[in-house]
């Protein structure tokens, strides 16, 4: 021992070689080290969840700068970094991903993109919202301008999801979550899409609840035109159920007593409320036209055409008001088809049969009040009647068997006051006119079925020269 | 520790080898050793660089530096050891045979 102390204190000479090997081991491998403990420390990174990571390596002290989603998430990775052999000293700087209050995620679609801007919780919920964006949107560009934030409500991916399916039902909008509030705005892209999307709104992740919805639909547009020289009715558009268009096409048959209805009808959700209560009477006051069209567009009803006569056109505009739900809106352009000309007494009757033999004029059951359906057919005879000025008519009332006679006796003859009254209320003089009743003493079939009574309960037009 | 031995292992086996070498010539070196008072401050000098690589006081590169230094350093001086006591062992020196 006392030998290696004596030696020890010649090694010295040695430490001159010593030094110069190890300022070639530092020259050579320190930029190597550092390259190893930066591969090392990202690798024991990569499955803990950070944004924005940076390494940086100095001797074997690591720097790690990076954005973590918690508090754990942050020692987590700190920890992995250290447990990294080699390393010395870990200099974190890393920090928590900024929390937003309230945190905001939004998705709006204009024309040619959808653009997704505010906060995501992860980077993981931000390329699978992204994701599902471009495979709900089908080829629409979609931009994702989000930042990654904290404080996202629970369930947000699954809210996320479901309304960003929503944008691809709108034509252009914004839907936007706030904290845990929806908002919808725009305009969808379908007819029935406003209540498509207000359908899956039910059905939002727990916590959710909508705050406002105002996406506008696409106009709910139905049409009727009615053509004189086709006798046609044809009906285009949309109807909320098959309910409606039957109550609609039934509606048309009894007021359209000689035209076609044709149905080219669509069924279509999102009808404005009362569509059907709207629809019925507009299709009242076309039959009065002699050519026309009804378009209903939303709650605007917009009626066009030419009125029989000088009366009716003024009656029609007297009258288009009343009837309609409450917040309807309806504008009409009436002018009045020219006279046509004069005919003799015998082309009048003819006129009038031919009119008849097509419709009849109805009553309510038992009684003598007009039923508004014949309003159509009375403005047809009317104008028949204009066009014979020099003649009088009578009009015969007749009833079916059922009854008593007597009562059948008088509701005739009050039917056929009441078809003169509307004549002398159009306009015409009641001289020409005369009420007969006939009861049911002049059937024009059996009375022993429904049809036969039918035909039996009915107005007839007698025209005569007069003296 | 074992991280660097394994990642600098040849230029410590050089430090070892050179400390062996010398140990080898200084069994026989007739120069002059290293005076006692300044052997002491080289070892206080010494023992102030172990604390302060212990204690990671020197950040980045320099600490890197002074680790693979003093392990150098540490292996030279085993290697110095185990050469004066393998030349003495092997080679008595005609001087103690007298």
């Amino acid at each position: 021992m006392r030998g290696l102390v004596r030696w020890s204190s010649k090694w010295w000479p040695g430490t001159i070689p010593l030094a110069v090997l190890w300022a070639l081991a530092a020259w050579t491998s320190t930029s190597p080290l550092e390259t190893e403990l930066a591969g090392r420390s990202t690798a024991a990174l990569k499955d803990i969840l950070l944004d924005k990571s940076q390494i940086a390596v100095s001797g074997r002290d690591v720097a790690l700068a990076a954005d973590a989603f918690s508090e754990q998430g942050r020692r987590s990775a700190v920890a992995a970094i250290e447990a990294v052999p080699g390393v010395r000293l870990v200099n974190d700087e890393t920090r928590l991903v900024p929390e937003a209050k309230p945190f905001v995620w939004s998705a709006e679609r204009d024309v040619v993109r959808v653009t997704l801007t505010g906060s995501s919780p992860l980077p993981a919920s931000k390329g699978k919202l992204l994701e599902a964006a471009r495979a709900d949107l089908g080829g629409v560009e979609v931009v994702d301008q989000t930042n990654l934030s904290r404080g996202a409500p629970p369930h947000f991916d699954d809210a996320a999801l479901l309304l960003l399916n929503q944008v691809a039902k709108l034509k252009d909008g914004k839907i936007t979550i706030s904290d845990s509030k929806v908002s919808l705005s725009g305009m969808a892209r379908d007819l029935g899409g406003r209540e498509a999307i207000a359908a899956s709104l039910k059905n939002l992740p727990e916590g959710f609840s909508v705050a406002s919805n105002e996406i506008k639909a696409p106009p709910y547009i139905f049409q009727a035109n009615k053509d004189p020289v086709t006798q046609t009715l044809t009906l285009t558009g949309y109807v909320p159920d098959n309910n409606v268009r039957a109550a609609i096409v039934a509606a048309a048959g009894r007021k359209f007593f000689s035209e076609k209805v044709v149905n080219n009808l669509k069924e279509s959700l999102g009808a404005p409320s009362g569509f059907a209560g709207a629809v019925v009477p507009a299709l009242g006051a076309l039959s009065r036209l002699s050519t026309g069209t009804l378009v209903v567009s939303d709650r605007e009803v917009k009626l066009s055409g030419d009125a029989l006569y000088e009366a009716a056109s003024s009656q029609l505009r007297a009258n288009l008001f009343k009837g309609f739900p409450q917040g309807w809106q309806v504008k009409a352009d009436i002018s009045v088809k020219p006279a046509a000309a004069p005919v003799d007494a015998t082309v009048c009757q003819q006129l009038f049969s031919e009119v008849l033999a097509k419709g009849t004029i109805r009553f309510e059951s038992g009684r003598s009040n007009i039923d508004p359906d014949s309003v159509g057919l009375l403005d047809h005879l009317i104008e028949i009647a204009l066009r014979c000025p020099t003649t009088n008519i009578e009009v015969a009332g007749h009833t079916d068997a059922d009854g008593d006679s007597a009562t059948n006796q008088a509701l005739s003859e009050k039917r056929a006051q009441a078809v003169v009254d509307y004549l002398v209320k159009a306009g015409l003089p009641a001289t020409r006119f005369t009420a007969i009743g006939y009861g049911s003493t002049q059937p024009v079939a059996a009375n022993g079925t429904d049809e036969g009574k039918a035909k039996n309960r009915r107005i007839e037009f007698v025209v005569k020269e007069q003296p | 520790m074992i991280f660097l031995a394994t990642f600098d292992w040849g230029w410590l086996l050089a430090a070892l080898l050179l400390g062996f070498g010398m140990g080898w010539i200084a069994v026989v070196h007739r120069g002059h050793g290293v005076p006692k008072n300044l052997a002491r401050w080289l070892a206080a000098l010494v023992a102030a660089l172990l604390a302060a690589a212990l204690a990671r006081v020197i950040p980045g590169r320099p600490g890197y530096w002074l680790d693979l230094g003093l392990l150098m350093l540490a292996l030279y001086l085993i290697g110095c050891g185990i050469g004066s006591c393998l030349r003495d062992w092997l080679l008595p020196r005609p001087a103690s045979a007298s």
